[in-house]
């Protein structure tokens, strides 16, 4: 494709997204004339200042004091935990899942049934397996925890088999001419060969996790979401606010240690540091480390 | 007395349309079988196909040895786990050698982890035990894929040019093991050579492929 067809498919694309949102719009614009007036005025009287009364301690707390004790600690505290349970529960029956789903390591007539269990189990938002599971389970953060999990599933099995297909096919091919079981090739062949694209995208889960957890709570499935959904109950924005972006930071801090961890586990990080051994310590000592090894290697 | 471990019968093997065609010959234990011709000619789709990674066009392939590590394959690009140690890689090869029942998570009994070691010290490279493979030179892959193929034991190996890159010293250690492992345990090794003449010192057969047959010559 030549670059001025390029440039003229993405205007046909936006040309067609605009004549289907004014199809959406109608003649319904709200009250988009005021909307800018409307948010200085919600703005200024009820956002700011935040209250950040949220990060002062709020009894009862067992054997916490000050910010320890406050809805925005515990809460986040809570979410964290929530989407960690979830991630690896998630991640574990995933896992054996994708194998099934890959079509270079499963016959058809496994691999399109599982596929189709993983689109059911992720066409379901995380917030609508909650609120089932809030029917059943109740409030709280067990809802929370299983919704997110059935959501990982679904979503992290699809990464995964993408993943275990895109691996090469000679060791595939010599596991099976050697007459190696499915289970076997599985495990020490394929799981392997995807590691690294699946440690990545392990925390990248992990991070999503994070991020929905506090919708969750809004639905009453624990966390912070649930001390969010509290304040905005009471007409509280400034302590809501105050709140968001508390797990503003938090999200920020996930994704910068994640792309951190990331880093190791891609082909170039791959390269760059290839013990495993190294992985979690600080870029520096990892670098002189690599450094020592590689000349050692130069040297024999 | 040589025993039949495969049998070609009217084979015809390729894609859409059969690149070598009526292929009637077997592979007999204790033989070392040499594939030549110019490249693109369907070498490499006819030792696929006698692995059973490709399905015959026409004909059929009796493979007479057991299904699980009967046949060892080492293909072109070796298949190896690159991510994985040396020593993971030749276990593969030993696994084949459980039983069936094995649970795929276990790790091998003693006696097979012992020849697994063996293999790897053998193709001298012991050093490298638990580094992961993607680190080793071209040369030092194929000897672990030779180690793999040695801890496997398998009746018939089919090599896909598996001297590849390998220099003089190591196309000798490589082939004084293959040939030991061929006149000691009485499998058979079909390779796909492009050292003609390498091929035509250590082959028992030769199989010449030209112009869509299969032709017998002596070496």
């Amino acid at each position: 494709m030549r670059r001025h067809h390029f440039i003229i498919a993405i205007l046909a694309l936006v040309l067609l997204a605009w004549m289907t949102f004014l199809d959406v719009v109608g003649d319904d614009w709200g009250r988009l004339d005021g909307s800018l007036d409307n948010l200085v005025i919600f703005f200024s009287e009820s956002i700011w200042p935040l209250d950040w009364s949220v990060l002062d301690a709020s009894p009862p707390c067992e054997g916490a004091e000050g910010f320890f004790c406050s809805p925005a600690y515990t809460g986040i505290i809570e979410t964290l935990k929530m989407a960690f349970v979830a991630t690896i529960l998630g991640f574990v029956i995933a896992l054996p899942l994708a194998t099934l789903a890959a079509s270079n390591l499963s016959p058809t007539w496994v691999s399109i049934p599982v596929r189709i269990f993983l689109s059911a189990m992720r066409s379901l938002p995380s917030i609508i397996w909650a609120i089932f599971l809030l029917i059943f389970i109740g409030i709280g953060p067990v809802a929370g925890i299983f919704a997110m999990a059935l959501y990982t599933i679904g979503y992290l099995g699809k990464l995964q088999y993408e993943s275990i297909e895109g691996v090469q096919n000679a060791p595939l091919e010599a596991a099976r001419a050697m007459g190696l079981k499915r289970s076997e090739t599985s495990l020490h062949v394929a799981i392997p060969e995807a590691a690294n694209h699946l440690i990545s995208q392990l925390l990248f889960m992990f991070e999503y996790n994070v991020r929905h957890g506090t919708v969750l709570g809004i639905v009453g499935a624990g966390g912070i979401g649930y001390h969010i959904n509290n304040q905005l109950k009471f007409l509280a924005y400034d302590k809501a606010a105050a709140l968001l972006i508390v797990v503003f930071i938090v999200v920020v801090a996930i994704d910068m240690l994640s792309m951190y961890i990331r880093s190791f586990v891609t082909e170039e990080g791959d390269v760059k540091r290839p013990s495993w051994g190294t992985v979690f310590l600080p870029a520096g000592i990892a670098a002189r480390y690599h450094h020592k090894k590689s000349t050692q290697d130069e040297e024999e | 007395m040589p025993k039949e471990l495969a049998k070609l019968d009217h084979l015809a093997v390729g894609y859409d349309k059969p690149l070598i065609g009526d292929v009637s010959t077997s592979i007999n234990s204790g033989e070392i079988i040499a594939i030549l011709g110019p490249s693109g000619i369907g070498k490499t789709t006819l030792i696929r196909t006698i692995a059973g990674l490709i399905a015959p066009l026409e004909g059929s392939v009796e493979r007479l040895v057991p299904k699980r590590g009967g046949l060892g394959y080492i293909p072109q690009r070796l298949g190896l786990v690159r991510h994985m140690s040396v020593k993971a890689n030749v276990e593969l090869g030993a696994r084949c050698r459980t039983s069936i029942w094995h649970p795929a998570i276990a790790p091998l009994p003693r006696q097979l982890r012992k020849d697994v070691e063996e293999a790897i010290e053998k193709l001298g490279i012991l050093e490298h035990l638990n580094d992961p493979v993607r680190i080793l030179s071209g040369g030092q892959q194929r000897r672990v894929a030779t180690a793999r193929a040695l801890a496997q034991k398998p009746q018939i190996i089919l090599a896909d040019e598996f001297l590849g890159e390998l220099d003089d010293d190591n196309v000798e250690i490589v082939l004084r093991i293959v040939k030991q492992m061929v006149r000691k345990q009485g499998c058979a090794l079909v390779m796909v050579e492009h050292h003609e003449e390498i091929a035509r010192s250590i082959a028992d057969r030769i199989w010449l492929i030209e112009d869509g047959k299969l032709k017998e010559v002596d070496p």
